[in-house]
């Protein structure tokens, strides 16, 4: 039985992999375009002006209270109904987008919060201008603090693309999924799916741990 | 340093009325000052008498409720609203070293000093860079330049401060406690880079709980309580004779420490 | 068509999934972080697996191991004990990282001062650490609680009638698809925020007390 499990891991494993590629295409588009827009939108719900801040703070809070899997199927599901149609792969990118942004943001936001407010002092009594100093000063040591941070949720949104096999995207789940249900083999094929995702995750977990040790000792 | 514009009679700073409310709380309560070129401030006094305070408002870190501040000749009035230019021009012309040294701790101890000039100043990289590193000579920290500062001692890194501060040529140093974050030994190190800043002219106000800096390298000793300067004169006199009771109780209760 | 009541009406099943898997994962969570603070090295490893596991696998892919896999098999579990099965054992393993940090959070010298006094471990536990600790694990559980509360949309996929389910059917059923869809995300936001608000005032106010 042992064997024969390990014959049928062989052949669904090809499939599996052009799945996984699928879900890391996702996941990589999804968090580049949302990184640029959470910081955009870090930055704005930093801003001195509430008429700017506010707004922002609104949205990010909306991007980030309603569950991804309704973000992914009011894109793919809803939006047609007002005459916006995609196909999976991108509405999966656009949602997933959508959510990286409003979860970056904040986190970005308490990045640039937790830069000691000493500095800004000092960059104020250099006379530097509020630009230089977010630009010098402010941004990249809010990024950095931020990193460890930013990466877990990296590995988080890879685990959230599982959710796009409701839009029928052929990624990890997807594949598994329609194996499952053609072969009524859905034990040993989720679990062997289940075990490619652990291959990226949990590796990933342990560099996220290293560098927020080794970040804290830094800046410590 | 070069002084153009100020007769050594005319005062590089002159601080006229100015008091600074937080809410009820009267921080400084109409305070005048006149400091002349090359002259050495010491200011002491119990903590929340308001000297940090006066300090911060100088260079409008705190923005006064009132008074008028002249440096170099040219006045801002802070009764109102002062302008983004002249906030820039007056903190140009007033160099400042914090307590907790401030260094920005993701750039190397060169563009910390470097990178300031560049913005402010417009000098080029590799004019900075030489300003920089003549500094750091004079700091005793050229070996630093490739350092970050959490790698430095914070002896080396209040050093760096100063040099920082020092880069942008300006017409008076203001230290807030500049030794107090230190182990004394360290203190010492930053004492004596102050003590040949002094020897070489810098116009400097100095709010510190070193009395025998104070009494060592001050022209002048201000003591205050309550936002208010309640003594003032020459060091030796006022440590040695002090006029007024909160002065003298102050000085006891430093000393026995 | 009245989608806000239909929508409404997954209300209910959603606040039981959650509330369930919640209380579940508190209690296994317990378990989970005892056996990762044990002295036996077996029980360590094995107990850091399972968190790792638990953790690293995507919600919804356990979930289908639960319900398709082992729940068609031999054992038959209704959508509702697999939605708890799966998402009660990935909030143990979350609640027990949130534990063990709190534990770790606790001051050294307080376990030192209770060795000294000849305090039993259990004492130690119960009198102690476990008292400071949960003040520091308050604010990290309810944040788990908000995920949780997001994540029980998942159940939807196995045919749990909650909140995302009854949405999906009115999408489908009703000409409009947008408006069930925005319906949804207003109801779990607003769910949500209360606890997001709760979390935050929790986080001020426990850690303004805990300092010294």
């Amino acid at each position: 039985m042992s064997t024969s499990l390990i014959n049928d891991w062989g052949e669904w494993l090809p499939r599996l992999w052009d799945g996984l590629l699928v879900s890391l295409q996702v996941t990589g588009l999804s968090l580049v375009l949302g990184f640029v827009i959470g910081l955009g939108f870090a930055l704005l719900s930093s801003a001195g002006s509430g008429l700017v801040r506010w707004p922002a703070i609104l949205l990010v809070e909306i991007g980030r209270g309603m569950p991804a899997l309704v973000m992914l199927q009011l894109v793919y599901f809803g939006l047609p109904g007002v005459g916006i149609t995609f196909d999976a792969f991108p509405a999966t990118v656009v949602a997933l987008t959508l959510t990286t942004a409003a979860y970056t943001s904040e986190i970005i936001r308490a990045g640039l919060r937790a830069v000691p407010a000493g500095e800004l002092e000092a960059a104020d009594a250099l006379g530097l201008s509020h630009v230089d100093a977010m630009r010098f000063v402010v941004i990249p040591q809010g990024l950095r603090i931020a990193l460890p941070t930013l990466m877990g949720f990296a590995i988080l949104i890879f685990q959230v693309s599982a959710l796009a096999y409701s839009l029928g995207l052929p990624e990890l789940l997807g594949q598994a999924y329609s194996i499952g249900a053609a072969t009524f083999r859905y034990l040993d094929v989720l679990v062997l799916a289940g075990l490619l995702y652990l291959a990226i995750t949990i590796p990933a977990s342990w560099l996220v741990d290293r560098l927020e040790r080794r970040l804290s000792k830094h800046l410590g | 340093m070069t002084e153009p514009l100020t007769s050594p009679a005319r005062p590089i700073l002159s601080i006229e009325g100015l008091s600074k409310q937080f809410g009820d709380h009267t921080a400084v309560d109409d305070v005048s000052l006149d400091v002349r070129p090359g002259e050495v401030v010491a200011i002491i006094g119990p903590s929340g008498s308001g000297k940090s305070t006066l300090l911060r408002c100088i260079n409008l870190l705190e923005s006064p409720t009132t008074g008028r501040i002249t440096v170099g000749g040219i006045p801002t009035e802070v009764d109102g609203k002062v302008s983004q230019r002249e906030l820039v021009a007056l903190r140009r012309k007033v160099g400042m070293v914090f307590q907790s040294f401030n260094l920005f701790p993701h750039l190397t101890v060169l563009r910390n000093i470097s990178l300031p000039q560049e913005r402010v100043l417009g000098r080029s990289r590799a004019e900075a860079d030489a300003r920089s590193m003549a500094l750091l000579e004079q700091v005793g920290l050229a070996s630093k330049a490739s350092s970050h500062p959490p790698r430095c001692s914070g002896g080396q890194q209040q050093r760096v401060a100063i040099a920082r501060a020092l880069a942008l040529d300006p017409s008076v140093m203001l230290f807030d406690e500049p030794t107090s974050a230190l182990d004394p030994e360290l203190g010492l190190e930053v004492l004596s880079v102050m003590r040949q800043l002094a020897d070489e002219g810098m116009t400097m106000i100095v709010v510190t709980h070193e009395i025998h800096f104070a009494s060592d390298v001050a022209d002048r000793l201000i003591v205050m309580a309550d936002g208010r300067i309640i003594e003032q004169g020459d060091p030796k006199t006022v440590i040695d004779d002090p006029q007024v009771e909160r002065t003298r109780t102050f000085l006891s209760a430093i000393r026995d420490r | 068509m009245d989608h806000l009541g239909v929508v409404l009406g997954g209300v209910p099943t959603t606040l039981l999934v959650t509330a369930t898997c919640f209380g579940v994962g508190a209690v296994l969570g317990l378990v989970l972080v005892t056996g990762r603070r044990s002295g036996s090295v077996v029980v360590r490893g094995l107990s850091r697996t399972i968190i790792d596991l638990l953790r690293g696998i995507p919600p919804i892919v356990f979930l289908f191991i639960v319900f398709f896999g082992i729940g068609s098999g031999a054992i038959r579990l209704s959508p509702f004990v697999a939605a708890v099965i799966g998402l009660g054992l990935i909030s143990a393993a979350h609640l027990a990282e949130i534990y063990r940090g709190s534990l770790l959070a606790v001051h050294r010298g307080q376990f030192e001062a209770a060795q000294a006094l000849g305090l039993g471990r259990v004492t130690t536990y119960t009198r102690v650490v476990g008292p400071q600790a949960v003040r520091v694990a308050i604010p990290g559980m309810v944040t788990w609680a908000i995920s949780l509360l997001k994540d029980s949309a998942l159940v939807s996929t196995i045919g749990v009638a909650e909140i995302m389910s009854v949405t999906n059917q009115d999408a489908r059923s009703s000409g409009s698809s947008l408006t069930p869809f925005v319906i949804a995300a207003a109801i779990y936001i607003a769910l949500g925020s209360p606890l997001a608000y709760l979390s935050r005032y929790l986080e001020r106010k426990l850690s303004l007390k805990g300092a010294r």
